[in-house]
């Protein structure tokens, strides 16, 4: 027994292992095949003035004047002994930057999800109890206008509505951490929460209408009503625990996809995370800065699945 | 004592997070208009800290304001005296003397001599993005508080030159230290304070400033990627100031704030590669500029906001808008200059253009698209991000592009640098030719007024009649700002240096 369990995580451990180091080797060849560089991003119509010793030293300077394998493990060996490397244009190293915009975004993706998975479970069991019924219409109407609405319209008619209606904007204050000012960073927290919790309460709606209908039609569920058992705990109780699993998956994957940043959100709500760092990066071929900041998204990503996966055993014995 | 069950608990904190989240906005206004600072939103960061090598528009803008120069411009584009009070040419413009302002301290405490404007000057010429206006410098020489330049021609259009962030004087001992791009460390009316990458810019008031000193305590740059947000910001008062690009977002200012448009000294353009086919043909370049609205250009793709322009924006010498082949748009004259060209059956063209921070560029390039249809040329648009654009940009590695180019007070320091064959842009110009390097020449030769407009004429002229490049529109600049902030004036070149005079009501 033992030994299945050391192969499967040997196993997944050389498969975590190896699309890290996909993902690294790809985003490393996409900066250097697309055209551009920090020089001349640095000083655009102006590279024209600079001299070929400055164009030399400044190579140097960016460490883009070396052999690409060598840039490669240069990088790789710097981000496995956390060293991140360093945002020229900032004179900041990414750890740094990573540290302030990291927070923000586990910060806004756990508020999203809060809100996403409460709406989306609860709009999710409403559909469900009248399959085909006037309550699954409204919840379906619901599911198809959070799916089909964008992020940005949807931002830029709160941030309009807000500020012209109400004169509130929290955003247009420079982002506030939580231990600075809990008050405004909750407020600065609030509008973007809200809209990604929107877009992930679509998804986890139409998860959790599908498992719990299929979980409702199971045996135990029409032994608890023909033994007396209060309708609303059956509901709450027997069908919704027994439903967790897909919703718990789909979850784990929308708030990974949150971790990435949502860079359009971030943008319109002016919120500092991870997001707007890559999108800066990459405009400023930055190619540290993208470089790290995607690894530590799909280290993420892969610490979410295995924490998905402990949930899994935690609520449905049948897994362990 | 009271104790609760983990269920009444999470109610607990539940309902007191909800009630912070909801109740929390009370009162914070007024603690933040209590502080005399300016808060400013803007929609890019600043990329680096050297005023030498900056070309960011939120960077040249931001240490405009913490750095001075030996000259500035006004208001109305003159040259008046900066760290420099005073100065003479030469008979033959090929040597300028200029004296000093004494007792001007650095923000570090340091005093400000010749020995720093020299070293500052020689710096630039070495290794600034503003190399090419000291190309004609040949040696520097600081004596006590004056300072000699040598040309090795006549420079009549130098003091213009030395206008603008890129000129910016440093301290030498900074210099010798290599500290530029580190220390901030200059002579404006705002100390730096501090820069949170991609969050803001904090300046304190320089309490021993030259000129007179700023009335604010200091001024807040708080980083609003969007200009829609910025603008909300506004309305919602968080913040007091603001420059906008995007005429859109301008026509949503309402009555409860203050709108200054300001033209500006930029232009855009379809810039045509004039060594590279089918541009290298000079009827087709004709055709192109005879098929197309500039008014149209401007109606739909900035709102009707900028002026149709030729090569020249500023006021002094500005360009006739009439002394082209088609100085309205002509169909049935681009497509005569088409057939002259060899292509009587029309062209397919492929035009680049630059995303991200350039809002009015793809509306641009649509326009000039559909309008080119009309005559038969064919437009293909090639969207590119900045980082892409500019290297292509730079290398000439294209036909045509549209482009939001900046201007210059002078003629000379605009477009020398494009269109003389030396010039370090005229790859990017594609175009140059023995009259317009012996008309720049002469531009530079002299200082009177008269002579110079004629010079820069006909200049004009050929740039005009050769299709060398499609001049649009010169856009507005807009300045918002709440109503209790007055006394900013803007700059027609793009400088916020007018926010040391503003105060809050």
């Amino acid at each position: 027994m033992l030994r299945v369990i050391s192969s499967r995580f040997r196993s997944k451990v050389v498969s975590v292992c190896t699309t890290l180091f996909g993902i690294s080797v790809f985003v490393f060849v996409v900066l250097r095949v697309i055209p551009g560089d920090a020089i001349t991003s640095s000083f655009g119509q102006d590279t024209s003035n600079l001299t070929p010793a400055t164009i030399k030293a400044l190579k140097s300077y960016y460490g883009i004047d070396k052999p690409l394998l060598l840039q490669y493990l240069n990088w790789l060996k710097g981000f496995v002994t956390g060293n991140l490397g360093f945002a020229f244009h900032t004179g900041t190293p990414v750890t740094t930057l990573t540290a302030n915009s990291f927070p923000v975004t586990l910060e806004l993706a756990l508020f999203a999800s809060i809100i996403g998975v409460t709406l989306g479970t609860l709009m999710g069991i409403y559909s469900a109890t009248q399959p085909g019924g006037r309550r699954d219409f409204f919840g379906q109407i619901f599911g198809l206008f959070a799916l089909a609405v964008p992020s940005f319209v949807l931002s830029t008619l709160i941030v309009a509505v807000s500020a012209n209606k109400f004169h509130y904007f929290p955003n247009g204050y420079e982002y506030s951490k939580p231990w600075q000012n809990l008050s405004l960073n909750l407020q600065q927290m609030m509008y973007p929460s809200i809209v990604l919790g929107i877009a992930v309460a679509a998804p986890v709606m139409r998860t959790a209408r599908s498992s719990f209908i299929e979980t409702q039609e199971k045996d135990f569920v029409r032994t608890a009503i023909g033994k007396g058992v209060n309708e609303r705990r059956v509901r709450f109780v027997h069908v919704l625990r027994n439903s967790m699993n897909p919703i718990v998956t789909m979850t784990g994957i929308q708030f990974g996809y949150l971790l990435g940043g949502a860079v359009i959100v971030e943008q319109i709500f002016s919120l500092p995370g991870m997001g707007r760092q890559i999108l800066d990066g990459i405009m400023k071929r930055e190619y540290a800065t993208v470089q790290s900041s995607v690894m530590i998204v799909a280290i993420s990503f892969v610490v979410i699945n295995l924490v998905t996966d402990l949930i899994y055993r935690k609520i449905d014995p049948r897994i362990r | 004592m009271v104790t609760l069950n983990k269920k009444k608990r999470i109610q607990l904190l539940a309902i007191v997070a909800a009630t912070a989240m909801a109740t929390s906005g009370v009162g914070m206004s007024a603690s933040h208009a209590a502080a005399q600072t300016v808060n400013i939103g803007i929609s890019a960061d600043m990329d680096k800290l050297d005023p030498h090598t900056s070309t960011n528009f939120a960077t040249v803008r931001i240490l405009g304001l913490v750095y001075s120069e030996l000259v500035e411009s006004t208001t109305d584009l003159q040259i008046v005296p900066g760290l420099a009070k005073s100065w003479y040419w030469n008979s033959s413009s090929t040597q300028l003397t200029m004296y000093m302002r004494t007792g001007v301290k650095f923000h570090d405490g340091t005093t400000f001599t010749a020995a720093d404007a020299k070293a500052s000057l020689e710096r630039i010429k070495a290794s600034g993005s503003a190399a090419g206006n000291l190309g004609l410098v040949t040696s520097i020489r600081a004596a006590g508080a004056q300072l000699t330049i040598n040309f090795s021609a006549p420079n009549a259009p130098f003091l213009a030159a030395l206008d603008g962030v890129n000129m910016a004087m440093v301290s030498k001992a900074d210099i010798d230290a290599g500290l530029i791009g580190k220390k901030v460390n200059g002579t404006g009316p705002y100390k730096y304070v501090s820069w949170t990458p991609g969050q803001s810019v904090k300046l304190s008031t320089n309490d021993s400033y030259y000129k007179s000193v700023p009335k604010v305590a200091g001024l807040n740059f708080q980083i609003i990627p969007a200009e829609s947000s910025i603008l909300a910001a506004l309305n919602a008062g968080t913040v007091d100031f603001a420059y906008i690009g995007n005429p859109l977002i301008a026509k949503q200012v309402g009555s409860g704030l203050t709108l200054q448009t300001q033209p500006a000294l930029a232009y855009h353009v379809l810039q045509l590669n004039a060594r590279k086919a089918p541009f290298d043909n000079v009827n087709v370049r004709l055709a192109i500029q005879c098929a197309i609205d500039r008014q149209q250009v401007v109606d739909t793709a900035a709102l009707g906001q900028g002026s149709i322009t030729g090569p020249f924006t500023m006021p002094a010498y500005k360009s006739s808008l009439t002394d082209r082949p088609c100085p309205t748009a002509d169909a049935a004259k681009a497509k005569k200059y088409l057939a002259a060209a060899g292509y009587p059956n029309g062209l397919t063209i492929q035009v680049m253009t630059e995303g991200g921070e350039y809002a009015l560029a793809t509306p641009i390039a649509q326009s000039v698209q559909s309008q080119l249809a009309k005559a038969g040329i064919t437009v293909q648009l090639q969207p590119l991000d900045a980082a892409t654009y500019i290297p292509k940009w730079l290398a000439g590695d294209f036909g045509a592009a549209v482009a939001n180019n900046g201007g210059k007070v002078d003629p000379d320091t605009m477009y020398t640098r494009y269109f003389t064959s030396g010039g370090n842009l005229n790859k990017v110009a594609g175009y140059s030719s023995a009259s317009l390097d012996s008309l720049f020449l002469q531009g530079k030769a002299t200082g009177n007024p008269a002579r110079r407009l004629a010079i820069y004429n006909k200049i004009t002229h050929e740039l005009e009649n050769q299709a060398v490049w499609v001049w649009l529109f010169a856009p507005y600049d807009y300045y918002i700002s709440s109503k209790k902030l007055t006394g900013f004036t803007p700059n027609p070149n793009g400088s916020m240096l007018e926010l040391r005079n503003v105060q809050l009501g």
